[in-house]
Formats: C-alpha cells, structure tokens, sequence
C-alpha cells in the first residue's frame, strides 16, 4: 500500500487536480481509497465546481437542454440536510438514442458532483430521482449526456436555510 | 444501528403491460459526511456511506447510480422501468465498509 499512500498524500498536498496528475488518468482522477474500495470512477472529491466539471467531462461543450430536462427540486429546502431531487429528459429510450447518464451537480457543495445515475433504454424513460444534501443555497444542476456523447445542463437554484454538509 | 441495510421498495400495484412505471426504493443507511477537527482539517478514516446502486429488471440493468457523501442519511431513489412481463425488480446497495445490501420487489399485473 506504499503507493497508495503516496497518492493519498499527494491528494492532501496538491488537492483533486494534483491527484488526478498523480494517477495518471486523463479527465477523472481516481483517489487512492476509491480505487481499493473499487469505485469505478471517482465522484466525491472535495473540489470546486470547475474542477469537477473539468475533470468529469474534460471541457466538452455543453448546450442549454432546458427545453429537454425537467429539475424537479423544492425551491427553498429548509433542511438541507433532505432534498428530494429529480429529473425527467423528454428524450427517446430506445436501443438506438437513448440517455446514457444524468449527474446531479450542487455548484456549491465541497463535494460538488453528488451523484452519477447510469441508464440502459431498459429504463423506458429517462427519470431518476435521488435525495440529496446541500450545504447552502446553491445552484443545483442536472447534466445529461445522451448515447451519441451530446451533453445537455439544466439548472435551478435552491434556496437552503438549514445547511446539510456539516464539516 | 442494526437497521443498517434495510430496504423498502415500492412499486405501483397496477400496472399493464408496456406501461413505464417509476419505483422507489429506501435503504436504512448513516451515509456518514466527512468530518473536521478543531483546525479544519479533515479527518481520515473510511467513512460508511454507499457508493453504488444498481437496479435491475429481469435479471436485465437499468439503472445504476454512483454516490458520494453529498446524497442524504436513508437515502431514497427512483427510477423507471418498462414494465415488458411480471417479474422481480432488483436493487442491490454496495457501501464502503464491504456491505452489501439487496431487496426485490415483483412487478405483477393487474
């Protein structure tokens, strides 16, 4: 675990950017303990916003899809610590076009990039739902990447009275 | 802390075939956050908290979620699925501490 250690050193120093250096990977950056819990891309780093999305997606563009997705979030959560997010593409499901992934992102959070959902067009419809914690009010965005690699973003801002992300 | 792991899924009742229907499904889990000490720093540990979540229909996948410490205490997710043939819906939760937690619930038609 000597190398381990190394890395898991160089993420305390140099932070996510360093890390991902270290790992030698391209655009997602494996902490040491994620890759021996045998996390298959690492998601909760504690990182800004523009770094997650730097990482994660390695600057592709992204167009508007606010047309396409609906975020279903409470305007004003009063407890951060439980919001019920969801969100709905009015996309197709089939085998040919469908959406590949939504990741839920909270500009905000230490750990910005919350969660990854993984769809096959098994699905029928592209929905997920997930409840989440929000440190304080923030931005949250939905990111949708459909079969040909099209990303689409939608966000909605949420207003947070009692933050949920304690340390 | 016993109830670590308990998962309740719902599925709607009626249901026809060719339908999409939505499922929730609820694990009993801490999904411990990262804690600091008195100068901000981080305290390292393995914290508990699930990291993947998979659901699938018919022994076929259709969703499968990668967390992090920022979804909620008990978390609760939904998902939907064509409803093609009556048939289990799987939903396994993986955490970082080697649990591994599963229900199914049956989708019947009416």
């Amino acid at each position: 675990m000597a190398g381990a250690m190394t890395r898991r050193s160089a993420l305390g120093t140099f932070g996510a950017v360093g890390a991902a250096l270290a790992t030698g990977t391209l655009s997602i950056g494996t902490p040491a303990r994620a890759q021996a819990q045998g996390q298959s891309q690492a998601l909760g780093l504690q990182e800004s916003v523009q770094d997650g999305l730097k990482r994660v997606f390695g600057g592709r563009p992204m167009k508007d899809g606010a047309a396409l997705i609906k975020l279903d979030i409470p305007p004003i959560a009063e407890n951060g610590a439980v919001v019920p997010v969801s969100v709905e593409v009015n996309a197709p499901m089939t085998p040919a076009s469908y959406v590949k992934s939504i990741w839920i992102v909270a500009d905000k959070n230490r750990i910005p990039i919350i969660a990854k959902a993984t769809l096959t067009p098994e699905a029928g419809q592209a929905f997920v739902g997930a409840n989440v914690r929000l440190g304080e009010t923030t931005d949250v965005r939905a990111i949708v990447e459909q079969s040909d690699g099209t990303l689409l973003t939608a966000k909605r801002e949420v207003k947070v009275t009692v933050g949920g992300c304690g340390g | 802390m016993s109830d670590i792991g308990k998962i309740r899924i719902r599925v709607p009742s009626n249901v026809k075939a060719g339908d999409v229907v939505r499922v929730r499904c609820l694990v009993i889990h801490p999904m411990e956050i990262v804690q600091r000490d008195a100068q901000g720093k981080i305290i390292d540990r393995n914290y508990n908290y699930i990291t993947r979540v998979t659901a699938t229909y018919l022994g076929k996948p259709v969703v499968a979620f990668d967390l992090t410490q920022s979804v909620s205490e008990n978390p609760a997710f939904s998902f939907a699925l064509k409803a093609t043939a009556p048939g289990p819906v799987k939903v396994t939760f993986v955490d970082t501490h080697g649990g591994k937690y599963e229900a199914t619930a049956d989708i019947a038609f009416a």
